[in-house]
């Protein structure tokens, strides 16, 4: 019995040891690149060293204590109640490292809760199972109309970006370990998070708040840019819509955009046959009320709530792998035919469920008001998906 | 060789095991429940190990002889009530369905136990507390739970029908007499604890027939009327002023904490202050189909009174009129709530507006990107 308990005790500890090897770890909250997460990882190192040495010590005497008195048929022990000393020893201790410990955290909390030295700020919009962004009018940033994106949240580099999160459905929580801790996004409220980031960079986040089917596919990532690089980014974003090339599949595949997809999906700019502007209606189609607005998609890397990459693996890791000085002009570059992940989006449109657990079978929606959670199978055809592909890759 | 603990834990294991393969098999979403059942599969096993490494769990005397003889047991009797219940339930309600359920499983638990606490040994009393220890830490909280549950039930009901001020003064002296009751608890340490029952039985007594009383007799006009007639969300966007208006609401610290922006009238201009911007805005961003509160305050002599343009409900009517909501006229120094939802996007052409009934130019742009 002890060779076995020994067995697992290594085997145990072994899992531990190989499961902290990690080289790939984007989400990984040891690394701040950010002055709001070197706040919290300076907090951390300490209390995490000191929380570490006492679990042990207890996890050792509890070992100890079960094993060296465990029942061999001896005769109770007698029983004794009450030694003051000890106890007021056992709970002062204790008090007074925890004391010490909040003196430190309320400090860090206060900090991380400023907003008066905002310099930018961007509505966060948490939804089942993506994060939409819209950046209101800031004319200091060349922001002069409203831009909105989702899935990466782009931000400028050496500036206090305060996030205003709020959620259209259920609960969410917005968390970049590198840049920040956690924030829920709760239906009604508007609750604020500080992201401040280093350098330019691309850094990986995770909903964090239990939140349906498809929580652990909603994604985000923070993409830093220096100043210029933003100043550029933000130029596009208010570029005006491009309207295909006559006569071209673009072309065609506006029309089948307009057909199938305005339905939820807003792309700006985009006009309908007769002249007026093709306003998507979501709310009359999905639960939470909204989908991802579409214009300059290939601006991002990813789609589908940050589950899949627009680029293909080897450009995503040419981007990914930059380094920080050049990683801008990577990015800014956008998704061109030659990068685009085209198995992943022309299998997304063939049939998004397949790709993402969402609530998107007509068959179940009676829990929703009969409304989507997720993109539904739209039964497009070969012909319709390479004209969606080729327009949505003019959407730059 | 194996301890009561152990074949406990490893009955617990087992038949999670069962129900898991029952869940697969009839659900078909198993997203909660098969992470639920699989931690219950985890800690029966891990506990089950422990049990026979330790050989935790045997009681004492585990090998003397067995008493044959059982005390009386109303378990029966209340598993005949739960499926009784449970079959009602069948065809009237679910809630009585799940009543069933909770009283069969609890009834049929505590027979379990009884049945082998009764069994453990050749020792009456020994049997007595090998039962005690396993249930009253369970027991206890449910008990307590369940009680205090009807008590402030019935003390919500007497607050709901009396008037806002004998509500108050209620509520001070039944708030003052648990305090003395806990003061004389606590200096008589050793009072008889049929007095104490008694004091506690009393108070709760009083508070479930006053909660009776009350339910039978009904809330109170103003929460009746106002169920009734929905006045407290009424509002009019013409110039006459509302005459419920329930100023309390807009205190409530769930509304202050989730303020978008405030839209201000003062010196004869509106302007919007927003969280994260030092300057004053002439337009708000309000994300599309969410739920986003503002707040109006009135900092010019005069009531004034905020008015949402929300444009056409259907883009395609050129004929219908615009949809407008509205704050109530609003006092000098006053604020007032307005919760937008506004479900499409505003377009460069159809922009949102906020504006000063009476004095249309003093706008606020409300962009729905």
């Amino acid at each position: 019995m002890h060779k076995t308990l020994k067995s697992a005790v290594v085997v145990f500890v072994g899992s531990l040891v190989a499961a902290s090897c990690a080289t790939n770890a984007p989400q990984d909250t040891w690394q701040p690149k950010g002055p709001n997460a070197k706040l919290i990882d300076d907090l951390q190192q300490p209390v995490f060293a000191v929380a570490g040495i006492i679990g042990l010590i207890v996890a050792a005497a509890v070992t100890y204590t079960v094993i060296k008195y465990r029942d061999r048929g001896q005769p109770i022990p007698e029983q004794t109640h009450g030694k003051p000393a000890l106890e007021i020893t056992l709970t002062v201790i204790p008090a007074l490292i925890l004391a010490v410990v909040a003196v430190f955290t309320f400090g860090a909390i206060f900090k991380l809760a400023k907003t008066d030295d905002t310099e930018m700020i961007i509505n966060v919009t948490g939804q089942q199972w993506w994060w939409e962004y819209d950046y209101p009018v800031q004319n200091e940033f060349g922001i002069t109309s409203p831009i909105i994106s989702s899935g990466q949240l782009v931000m400028p580099v050496g500036t206090k970006v305060l996030l205003r999160e709020t959620s259209r459905d259920v609960i969410h929580s917005y968390w970049i370990p590198a840049l920040n801790g956690k924030r829920d996004a709760v239906p009604g409220r508007v609750q604020t998070l500080r992201l401040e980031a280093d350098e330019p960079g691309i850094y990986a986040g995770q909903c964090t708040e239990f939140c349906g089917l498809s929580h652990a596919n909603m994604r985000m990532e923070a993409v830093a840019l220096s100043k210029e690089d933003f100043a550029k980014w933000v130029a596009n974003q208010q570029a005006p819509y491009v309207v295909p090339a006559k006569d071209s599949l673009a072309q065609q595949g506006e029309t089948v955009f307009l057909n199938q997809c305005v339905r939820c999906h807003q792309v700006n700019g985009l006009m309908r046959a007769d002249g007026t502007p093709a306003i998507a209606a979501p709310d009359e189609n999905v639960w939470s009320g909204a989908a991802p607005n579409l214009s300059h998609l290939m601006s991002r890397n990813t789609f589908a709530g940050a589950a899949f990459d627009l680029l293909s693996k080897k450009c995503r890791d040419e981007v990914w792998g930059a380094p920080s000085n050049v990683v801008g002009a990577k990015y800014l570059a956008g998704v061109t035919e030659d990068c685009l992940n085209q198995k992943d989006l022309r299998a997304w449109l063939r049939n998004a469920p397949e790709m993402k657990p969402m609530y998107a079978n007509p068959a179940d929606l009676e829990i929703s008001n009969g409304k989507y959670r997720g993109m539904p199978y739209l039964a497009l055809s070969e012909d319709d998906i390479n004209k969606l592909v080729a327009y949505l890759l003019t959407l730059k | 060789m194996f301890s009561t603990g152990f074949k406990y834990f490893f009955g617990v294991t087992v038949l999670s095991v069962v129900a898991l393969v029952m869940s697969v098999a009839l659900f078909k979403n198993l997203a909660l429940i098969g992470v639920a059942i699989t931690f219950l599969i985890a800690a029966g096993a891990l506990l089950t190990g422990l049990a026979i490494i330790t050989s935790d769990g045997t009681t004492r005397d585990a090998n003397v002889q067995t008493s044959d003889m059982t005390t009386q047991s109303l378990w029966p009797l209340v598993t005949g009530i739960g499926t009784v219940f449970l079959a009602l339930g069948l065809v009237t309600s679910s809630i009585v369905f799940f009543g069933g359920v909770v009283v069969l499983l609890a009834a049929l638990s505590e027979w379990m136990i009884q049945a082998w606490s009764e069994r453990a040994s050749s020792d009456a009393s020994h049997n007595a507390e090998a039962r005690k220890r396993l249930l009253n830490p369970i027991e206890f909280p449910v008990l307590a739970a369940l009680g205090l549950g009807v008590v402030i039930f019935a003390f919500s009901r007497i607050m709901l029908t009396v008037d806002k001020s004998t509500g108050a003064v209620l509520f001070i002296v039944v708030g003052t007499l648990v305090l003395v009751a806990g003061t004389l608890f606590a200096i008589k340490p050793n009072m008889k604890r049929s007095v104490g029952a008694a004091i506690c039985a009393l108070g709760a007594i009083g508070i479930i027939a006053g909660g009776v009383a009350s339910a039978v007799s009904g809330e109170r006009e103003e929460l009746a009327l106002a169920a009734e007639e929905g006045h407290f969300t009424h509002k009019e966007c013409g110039p006459e002023e509302s005459e419920y208006f329930d100023k309390l609401k807009e205190e409530t610290l769930s509304l202050r904490s989730a303020v978008s922006a405030t839209i201000i009238y003062q010196d004869g201009e509106l302007i919007a202050k927003i969280q994260g911007l030092n300057k004053p805005q002439k337009s708000i961003t309000v994300p599309r189909s969410n739920a986003t509160n503002i707040i109006f305050r009135n900092a010019t002599e005069g009531e004034f009174r905020l008015v949402v343009d929300l444009g056409k409900p259907k883009t395609e009517d050129k004929d219908s009129d615009h949809d407008v909501d509205c704050t109530q006229l609003i006092e000098t120094g006053g604020e007032q709530s307005l919760t937008l939802k506004i479900p499409k996007s505003s377009s460069a052409d159809n922009h949102y507006k906020l504006f000063i009934a009476g004095a249309e130019d003093k706008q606020i742009i409300v962009v729905v990107p």
